[in-house]
């Protein structure tokens, strides 16, 4: 089968490179072995929110102090502001409303309580543009019982230190009891499945019936799993403003995500091979010319141009072995330290340098092997090395926007 | 609980709370006098938490040391009744490779019978059939009755034992000095670790168990005894590798012990002194990582590619003879030091060397002194007692693994069976309690409140000794902001809860590091992305509890245990 | 260091990871709170196993064995295989008499064809019904297809000598669906072979893929006939021709679940044994084949991805070829379980769940408006045609109707 463009990996950098060349006609084929790493998305997106552990407040006019090989430096600093609105508007034609802008940090609230900087939020996730600001005098909190991944009382203290009054109450509905009938499955996604129709109802009359003088509910971010169709439902029926706060895994907002994004993917014609692998690539004048995959067996998929975007260790875009790092697809070139004990800080909460490996490229985003460029296979994502996402606040930015940079290569290239 | 209102007079104040500890202050308690049993840290926070958790058969001693194999079998025999609800009958395996004499076999068998210890040449292939994991091409198998014991309840269930009683209990209390009055202990001045308080506490009596630290305490009344700290580092596998003890037929050396523990198997160990220093913060190396690795292969092949959780490591407090202060003769036996006789300080005794195998016998030993100069008469009865959880006589009761009945019972129940054994009942499943915190090693809501509430657990690494939580394949990862959370609310104190959460992952992350390759270092990257991602945790902007005050999670930081 | 380089562990499920994404693919969790759910029966579950055979919880009977676990997990872990391997190794209740009688396909099929009207008729009776119901537990609300007067079998032996003009040659895997029930399945498959060139041939011996055999623990009969088959597909192959069936769920089995869940090896023969749809797309888009199709066919229909469809990563071939097809209207739905998984759903105890968790699929046909439903798996069939009323078909039998044979073979040069 031939393709303009073959991507590997299906999360989020992966998924919107896609959008943007299927929406530019191009066709394109996705191979992804497995969900991605947007299931764990909190429901907001970082651009930068700190430099060598200094908060930053304006993500553009910091780009300067990060190091040269870092990924918004190969985009270059002027054009992250209007890259940056256009994966905006990306998210958006495929139905995920976000809020935010580029210039200016905002915060949002975490299931421990704290406010963590960021760039957009996605709608109906609690955030401000300051906790000194919050638009709230009173809050409440409200979990659903015996459901263990959201912890209100600590949501209650965050919102409490940001001076806005707060109270927890707990949601008795015998259709959530039912979960735990299996002593572990009473997840995030497990919940969104059941809150929906008749037992959404029934839900806005609890939320309804508790009363008080908050003028805003916080719930656990567990409804709404395919769209947003569940949580406007759950607003039009009940009085006061909800506002939902993240959990641990599962994350719903990146379930939901992953999946309008991949049905918009779908919708303007590109193909989405989930669940398959690439084996091996057939590389031939510094070029890669087709891959075959494990489920496809002989069929080759040739394309003009390769992205890989198959992540860090989580989705085995990099895979760490004693003595070294590598690439496990095509065995490209990877920045990394090699004594195993370099990798690591003893501290849990410090810098890991591991986190800074990936794949070298160049100013273009293309990888190399063996030392030498591959002209048409570029990588996107949290492959991409010279950054720490977790310290920065940069994981999905950079993923978002390498994605629409190399895609936007690509389109002017053909 | 751990508060004493007033300050009793005490027959005896015991010094650490790992196994020795915990049994001499059960056996004194048992024998009728008054016991405080103080620990600066949390049981089992030392030597008793950092090893192969091993029912040995002795067979390992036979050929060097026919006392300790003699006295590890009878141990052995009475583990078996007494704490049922801790030990797996796995049975153990003497394999002798290829490289290996296996005219040593014979010595070995020899020995082993001598000291009183069953074992049974077998065909290699019948080896091979009752434990599959080991070395195909061995050329000799011994049969033995090794097993595995959970240090962690052994040691909680003495406590629970010496507190009913009449025994109390002080964890996380540093001794910081002996009262002395004319050349005799008088008791003790502990350190309250989290508020700084100190306080004085009296006793006709002090013994101290603490281990390769009663080299300190001793140090206190001016007293030397020749300790030697000797590092054993261990890896910690993802699953059984094997279900039967599998041991090298060689003279003791590195890494050629494989035992299944609850859900793993770990191989152990290294050997190499360590400045006294360094006892506090073992650090495993990469090397002696490699070592456990390539030595470990040899006797079951699968490690190579088996997923390691975490390594760790512990200190032996290995003692020289009297008589010898060079160190060069080193006794593993039992040391049991009356210091009014060998250095003429009374009220003070010191029991030290031995093993996680004859804990009982050293606290036997160390109170039929303490009885024997307080004058009292009481009977030792702590081999024939049966320990909580394991208080049982009808033999098909739920105490032990594989009885048909359990089936019916939900995960966690199951296993909180297998962990806490009849006292399995005092916890509460009803009502959304049996919702599991720890998924991979199946720890309820209700066990968790169960070990807050009953078993002195302040903080997650106490929690995780007593129930296992964030053991598993994920290391903390799902359960810990759990476990935080419902700690919290218990303790009502939900910043320390979080100044415990991350103690905890840094604590995890320490084991895990060394081996942080493959999957577990994808698990170490989920848990940062989900912990300093997700949930915005901070250690450096968390509120700042008191100056003076620190959380007990704090104190272990200081120690770093790591187990 | 050498060791620990590579993970080639055969305890594949120590590379879960604990991240949860399973469960909220897992269509049987999201209906039926008393199973627990892929993570917990699968990875988790193995490690307790491991430890004592005791933790072994019945519970597991309820998973479909669909995969969608397995193609779900970003880790790689064969999560629907651990649970099936654990059904056959700790679950010592032997089938009763219904399962025995659901799961032997190929006996009752041998006996049914030769009274076909008599047992049809039988079958169908409204009492039969409820004294199977009531007595051995198949759900009253389930039709057993009908049985036909003659086995495709012996329709192909008169056919024989016509397939011997071809250049190329295939042998067929026809399953008991089509030896059965509905040879028309397996006529329509000889008109499109023949037509692009290839004759036909059946294999030595062909017994019942051994699906239902698996599923309802009848292990030791399903590895003798898996033994059987891939003896008969290498000597098929041995003659250079390889293997193709019409059923995705036989050749999933007999591709891998005979080497996973039977330890019946075929890794010789495995790339030889092939879906008439990625046969026939592979020749198409390789230019080795061409298709004609009639100008007067219309149809508007959608795809209906089956379960092992998805795992085997092939829905793709059957949607290029339908795409192929100019008068064909094809509506993307998303990809959504049935609900029938082979035997589970005509069992009384799994009538409720096996509807509930087809409800979202069958939704989304309803809303789809088409005049067919196509798929490639006739269990899935069943249940749609019963849940929906919208008739199903093969994508064979659609390429065989929509075809122009005389101008196709023409255009193969025949």
């Amino acid at each position: 089968m031939i393709y303009d463009t073959i991507i590997i990996g299906g999360g989020l950098s992966g998924l919107v490179a896609g959008v943007k060349l299927a929406s530019a006609k191009k066709r394109v084929a996705i191979i992804t072995s497995g969900q991605s790493a947007l299931h764990f998305l909190s429901g907001s997106i970082g651009l930068l929110s700190a430099v060598d552990g200094e908060p930053v407040s304006d993500p553009i006019a910091s780009l300067e102090k990060l190091p040269e090989n870092h990924p918004y430096n190969k985009i270059g600093a002027g054009r992250i502001s209007s890259m940056a609105g256009e994966a905006a508007d990306i998210l958006k034609a495929a139905g995920i409303v976000v809020d935010g802008n580029a210039g200016e940090t905002r915060y949002r609230l975490t299931p421990l309580g704290a406010w963590e900087p960021t760039w957009l939020v996605m709608d109906g996730i609690a955030s401000c543009p300051h906790p000194s600001k919050c638009p709230w005098r009173k809050a409440t909190v409200v979990n659903f019982h015996g459901y263990l991944d959201f912890f209100p009382e600590y949501v209650a203290d965050g919102l409490r230190e940001a001076g806005i009054e707060a109270e927890c109450h707990e949601v008795k509905l015998p259709e959530l009891v039912r979960l735990r009938k299996s002593c572990s499955e009473m997840r995030a996604a497990s919940i969104a499945k059941i809150l929906r129709g008749e037992v959404l109802r029934k839900l806005a009359i609890e939320l309804n019936a508790l009363g008080g003088d908050s003028e805003v509910l916080l719930l656990p971010a567990v409804i709404g799993l395919k769209s947003m169709q569940e949580t406007e439902e759950l607003q039009a029926m009940v009085k006061k403003t909800i506002r939902y706060v993240p959990v641990i895994p599962m994350s719903v907002a990146g379930v939901r995500a992953q999946s309008m994004l991949r049905n918009y993917f779908e919708k303007l014609g590109g193909t989405y091979f989930l669940g398959d692998s690439v084996s091996r690539g057939n590389f031939s004048d510094g070029r890669l010319e087709s891959v075959h995959t494990a489920n496809l067996g002989e069929t080759v998929l040739e394309a003009d141009d390769f992205i890989l975007a198959t992540g860090s260790f989580f989705s085995q875009g990099l895979v760490a072995k004693p003595d070294a790092i590598v690439e496990p697809v095509f065995g490209l070139d990877v920045d990394q330290t090699a004594e195993r004990t370099e990798r690591y800080d003893k501290n849990f909460f410090a810098p890991q340098r591991y986190m800074r490996f990936g794949v070298e490229t160049d100013k273009e985003f293309r990888v190399s092997r063996g030392g030498k460029t591959v002209a048409n296979l570029r990588a996107i994502g949290s492959i991409l090395s010279g950054a720490d996402p977790l310290k920065e606040g940069s994981g999905a930015g950079i993923a978002l926007l390498s994605a629409v940079c190399v895609a936007r290569k690509l389109i002017t290239l053909n | 609980m751990d508060k004493t209102e007033s300050t009793p007079h005490y027959d005896v104040i015991v010094i650490g709370a790992g196994a020795t500890g915990a049994g001499t202050a059960r056996d004194c308690a048992m024998r009728g006098l008054k016991v405080l049993l103080v620990e600066r840290f949390d049981f089992t926070a030392g030597a008793t938490g950092r090893n192969h958790g091993l029912l040995h058969s002795g067979a390992r001693y036979a050929v060097t040391d026919h006392e300790s194999a003699a006295e590890c079998i009878r141990e052995n025999m009475t583990l078996r009744k007494i704490a049922s609800h801790c030990v797996e009958e796995t049975g153990g395996l003497f394999v002798t490779l290829p490289d290996d004499d296996l005219g040593y076999q014979a010595t070995f068998v020899e020995s082993c019978h001598k000291a009183g210890i069953n074992a049974e040449i077998i065909d290699p292939k019948d080896a091979l059939r009752i434990e599959p994991a080991v070395n195909p091409d061995i050329i000799g198998a011994v049969k033995v009755p090794d097993g595995a014991v959970d240090p962690f309840r052994l040691t909680t269930a003495n406590v629970i034992d010496a507190k009913r009683h009449g025994a109390d209990i002080l964890t996380y209390h540093e001794v910081t000095g002996l009262n002395m009055s004319q050349g005799r202990v008088t008791g003790v001045t502990l350190r309250d670790q989290r508020t700084g308080a100190t306080r004085r506490m009296d006793a006709d009596l002090v013994i101290n168990t603490a281990g390769i630290w009663g080299h300190g305490i001793c140090a206190m009344a001016g007293i030397k005894v020749n300790m030697f700290p000797a590092k054993g580092a261990l890896l910690i596998f993802g699953h059984r590798v094997n279900n039967v003890v599998i041991n090298r037929c060689r003279k003791p050396a590195d890494a050629d012990i494989l035992v299944p523990g609850d859900t793993i198997s770990l191989i152990g160990t290294t050997s190499s002194r360590v400045p006294y220093e360094e006892c506090d913060n073992m650090e495993v190396t990469p090397q002696e990582v490699d070592i456990l690795l390539r030595e470990g292969c040899q006797i079951a092949p699968s490690l190579a590619y088996t997923r390691i959780l975490r390594a760790y490591a512990g200190v032996r407090p290995l003692v020289a003879a009297d008589n010898d202060p060079s160190g060069r003769s080193i006794s593993r036996g039992i040391v049991c030091l009356d210091h009014a006789t060998r250095d003429g300080v009374e009220g003070f005794i010191t029991i030290t060397g031995g093993k996680l195998m004859t804990y009982r016998l050293m606290a036997e030993w160390a109170t039929d002194l303490a009885c024997k100069k307080l004058g009292r008469t009481a009977e030792c009865r702590t081999a024939t007692t049966r320990l909580p959880g394991s208080e049982t006589t009808d033999s098909d009761a739920p105490v032990s693994h594989g009885k048909r009945h359990i089936i019916e019972l939900g995960a966690d129940q199951k296993a909180a069976l297998g962990r806490h054994g009849t006292m399995t009942a005092d916890i509460e499943f009803a009502d959304s309690n049996d919702a599991l915190v720890c998924e991979c090693e199946e720890v309820s809501v209700g066990e968790i409140r169960y070990a807050i509430r009953e078993l002195h657990a302040h903080n997650l690494v106490n929690l995780r000794r007593r129930t296992r939580l964030g053991m598993g394949t994920c290391q903390g990862c799902l359960c810990a902001c759990r476990a935080a959370s419902i700690l919290g609310n218990e303790l009502g104190d939900r910043r320390q809860a979080l100044t415990d959460l991350c103690s905890f992952l840094n604590e995890r992350w320490k084991g895990m590091l060394p081996v942080a390759w493959g999957q577990t270092l994808v698990e170490a990257q989920f848990s940062s992305w989900l912990y300093q991602g997700v949930c915005g945790l901070d250690p450096k902007v968390l509120p700042a509890v008191r100056k003076a005050d620190r959380t007990s999670a704090e104190c272990d930081q200081m120690q770093q245990s790591v187990k | 260091m050498e060791l620990q380089v590579k993970n080639i562990s055969p305890n594949n499920f120590e590379q879960c990871i604990k991240c949860t994404i399973c469960t909220v693919y897992c269509p049987v969790l999201s209906v039926n709170p008393d199973y627990p759910g892929p993570k917990q029966a699968g990875p988790d579950g193995e490690r307790y196993r491991l430890k004592d055979p005791e933790f072994y919880d019945k519970a597991l009977k309820m998973c479909l064995n669909c995969k969608r676990c397995e193609v779900a997990c970003p880790s790689g872990v064969k999560i629907g295989d651990i649970i099936q391997t654990a059904r056959i190794r700790y679950d010592h209740h032997r089938p009763g008499l219904r399962d025995v009688i659901l799961a032997s396909t190929d006996e009752m099929g041998s006996i049914a064809t030769k009274m076909a009207p008599v047992v049809n008729t039988m079958l169908s009776l409204k009492p039969v019904k409820v004294i199977m119901d009531k007595t051995i537990g198949v759900d009253c609300h389930r039709t057993f297809p009908a049985y036909a007067g003659r086995t495709f079998e012996s329709w192909m032996k008169h056919k024989a000598p016509d397939q011997t003009v071809y250049p190329h040659k295939v042998s067929y895997f026809h399953g008991c669906y089509v030896n059965y029930n509905y040879p028309a399945l397996g006529k329509d498959f000889v008109k499109l072979m023949n037509a692009i060139g290839y004759g036909v041939e059946l294999l030595d011996k062909e017994r019942c893929c051994g699906v239902a055999k698996i599923s309802n623990k009848l292990i030791s009969q399903a590895t003798r006939d898996a033994e059987l088959n891939i003896r008969s597909i290498r000597a098929a192959v041995a003659k250079g021709q390889p293997v193709i069936g019409t059923s995705s769920t036989c050749i999933f089995t007999m591709r891998d679940e005979y080497p996973h869940v039977l330890g019946v090896d075929n890794a010789d023969v495995r790339d030889s044994i092939y879906l008439a749809s990625k046969f026939v797309h592979e020749l198409v888009d390789e230019g080795k084949v061409k298709l004609v199709f009639r100008p007067d066919f219309h149809r508007r229909v959608t795809y209906h991805t089956p379960c092992h469809m998805q795992r085997m990563g092939w829905a793709i071939h059957s949607v290029e070829l339908l795409r192929m097809i100019p008068g064909l209207e094809l509506v993307p739905i998303e990809s959504a379980c049935c609900g029938i998984a082979g035997t589970y759903g005509f069992k009384k105890e799994n009538y409720a769940t096996s509807q509930a968790i087809g409800k979202e699929l069958f939704d989304s046909i309803l809303n789809a408006s088409v005049d067919e439903v196509v798929t490639d798996c006739e269990t899935c069939k069943w249940q749609i045609e019963m849940s929906t009323g919208v008739p199903v078909v093969n994508p064979v039998s659609i390429l065989a109707e929509a075809l122009d044979v005389e101008a196709t073979r023409k255009a193969n040069g025949l």
